[in-house]
């Protein structure tokens, strides 16, 4: 068998490159603006130096006032997420399963379904007014046409001859349901989350400047006020990480979920690099 | 005296019919005949229409097949073999006529059909797709008992997406002897499996068949593979059952006697609705009117 070539193997520096080289290019943004904001070339009013944003996150969560912003801003997201998501679900399940609630609703949704969410903002403070309930129905409504899209799609879409060979398999309807038709329909179901999830948090952004006491929007805002550009960007790096955080915990739910599945599953053979093997 | 491997069975018909004992009992095969013991299934198929919409599929079959006995269906692509099939398995009804299973004795579970596809569930691991539909208690170990009998013991936690063709089709076949039918419906199951594979499978599905003694249909575009596997070869062109011979070729078959080649290249003609030539041999071992059937 022809021994590997030994002058440049595949060893430890390679790995660390590969894993490190995409984040040379934020590396050195980063540096880029530190070196701006210190020279006086950036001034603060505009865009605060890195360390600044970092002192000033350090200084929210030492105070605790960090912490409850965070847990009031994502309470009003999951619970939009609830209301909106648990009824879009229900209902693609519902619309996908039975024909004749497909024809009595489905025509509906899809009218409502063309009214952009922030749209509805006038109307939203008219019946609601400013207080919790508004934001949670902003972002109900947001969250629920992904979720029911994807779920009524992903229950029509289940594979037909799988459904004939259940039942010729003697699987009563329950039991088609649970082991045929609800797994089958997963893989849609959770990139409805995904994108649900995405939206969750931009509807998030925009209702908590409706008006709020509390929560990340009334950092930013507060904090706009008094023109602390530090806290602001505070504010916007805690979206974007809550953004990044459901977004893994999503993948997270697909990696368990969707094992089976060859597009998930990173062990696949399909996803290893092939390795042509010398014939002994 | 030369005598084909039809004309045999045609000639074994007649004197069944002359025969006033033998014509005697057949009469009662309209009423209900007892269940037969033993594990086959015996079908019965009476006056059996089929049409989608406008166009005809099945005319008038009427057909009877022997408990344990192993029946192969050819034909053209289209013919109407595949639908017969589903009609026997009860995924479709027939327009008219009937179909009686076992002198209507037969029950929901004793069917059990295989699909050109193995049609396994993605989510499940082998061995759950195996025990689909068994009672929760015992599914695993007679899951783990099927799959042994066809060979993938060991593969009994993977996905089925880790699985080649051959051996989904395996699982499959697994997952319908796992709960010991009477009768075995097989539509083309073999038709997307390469050369190799599919002669193994050959003899896969004759031990099983040899073993559990059920009934089995074999739906085949493969003349060969009939000719390999049944006892009985069944040709539907135009929508009817064109002709129904007998296969006396001792088991084990192989593919390479004269006797085998013989009879199947005979067959392939009819399919191919080419008239019987007479054989023509470079050098020939016997007369060309030589012996075409071999007990």
């Amino acid at each position: 068998m022809p021994t590997p070539p030994a002058s440049n193997p595949p060893g430890l520096w390679r790995r660390l490159g590969g894993a490190g080289l995409p984040w040379l290019v934020p590396l050195l943004a980063l540096a880029g603006w530190e070196i701006a904001s210190r020279s006086g070339w950036l001034s603060t009013r505009v865009l605060p130096e890195p360390w600044a944003v970092l002192s000033a996150f350090w200084s929210l969560l030492r105070s605790g006032e960090l912490w409850h912003h965070v847990v009031v801003s994502s309470g009003r997201a999951l619970a939009g997420l609830a209301v909106g998501g648990g009824l879009g679900l229900l209902l693609g399940l519902f619309t996908g399963t039975f024909r004749w609630a497909e024809t009595l609703l489905d025509s509906s949704l899809q009218m409502v379904r063309n009214i952009p969410a922030l749209a509805l903002i006038p109307l939203v403070i008219l019946w609601f007014g400013i207080d919790e309930t508004a934001k949670l129905f902003l972002v109900a409504v947001g969250v629920f046409f992904p979720v029911y899209l994807n779920t009524f799609h992903g229950i029509r879409a289940v594979d037909p001859g799988l459904v004939e060979m259940a039942r010729s398999y003697g699987l009563g309807r329950w039991q088609l349901y649970r082991q045929v038709i609800l797994p089958g329909a997963l893989p849609s179901i959770l990139v409805g989350l995904r994108f649900s999830l995405g939206l969750m948090w931009v509807l998030l952004i925009v209702a908590e400047t409706l008006s709020a006491q509390a929560g990340i929007g009334y950092l930013t805002m507060n904090a706009r006020e008094f023109l602390q550009t530090d806290v602001v960007l505070v504010g916007i790096l805690l979206y974007a990480g809550l953004g990044k955080l459901a977004d893994v915990l999503a993948r997270g739910l697909e990696q368990g979920w969707l094992r089976w599945h060859p597009g998930y599953n990173p062990a696949h053979p399909a996803h290893q690099p092939h390795q042509p093997r010398a014939l002994a | 005296m030369h005598v084909t491997g039809l004309e045999l069975a045609e000639l074994a018909r007649a004197w069944e019919a002359s025969d006033p004992d033998v014509a005697a009992a057949r009469v009662g095969w309209n009423a209900a005949p007892p269940p037969v013991p033993g594990p086959g299934l015996a079908l019965q198929i009476e006056g059996v229409s089929k049409s989608y919409g406008p166009r005809p599929v099945l005319r008038d079959i009427t057909l009877r097949i022997e408990p344990g006995s192993f029946v192969a269906l050819v034909g053209r692509s289209g013919c109407g073999k595949s639908t017969l099939l589903r009609l026997l398995a009860g995924l479709e009804g027939a327009d008219t006529g009937a179909i009686t299973r076992d002198g209507g004795q037969a029950q929901a579970g004793d069917v059990r059909l295989m699909f050109q596809d193995a049609r396994l569930l993605p989510w499940k691991r082998v061995i759950d797709n195996v025990a689909l539909g068994l009672p929760r208690r015992e599914a695993h170990e007679r899951a783990r008992e099927a799959l042994a009998q066809v060979g993938l013991a060991e593969r009994a936690g993977d996905w089925p997406a880790l699985l080649s063709g051959g051996q989904r089709q395996r699982v499959a076949l697994a997952r319908a002897l796992v709960h010991a039918p009477r009768l075995l419906l097989l539509d083309e199951p073999l038709g997307a499996l390469d050369a190799l594979t599919r002669i193994e499978m050959h003899a896969l599905i004759e031990s099983l068949w040899a073993r559990h003694g059920f009934t089995a249909v074999l739906v085949t575009h493969d003349v060969g593979e009939a000719v390999a596997l049944a006892d009985r070869v069944l040709l539907v062109e135009q929508h009817r059952i064109a002709f129904d011979a007998a296969v006396l070729l001792a088991r084990p078959r192989s593919r390479g006697a004269p006797a085998f080649a013989a009879f199947e290249e005979e067959v392939l003609q009819r399919v191919l609705g080419t008239p019987v030539e007479e054989p023509v041999q470079a050098v020939p071992a016997w007369p060309a009117h030589g012996l075409r059937w071999a007990v």
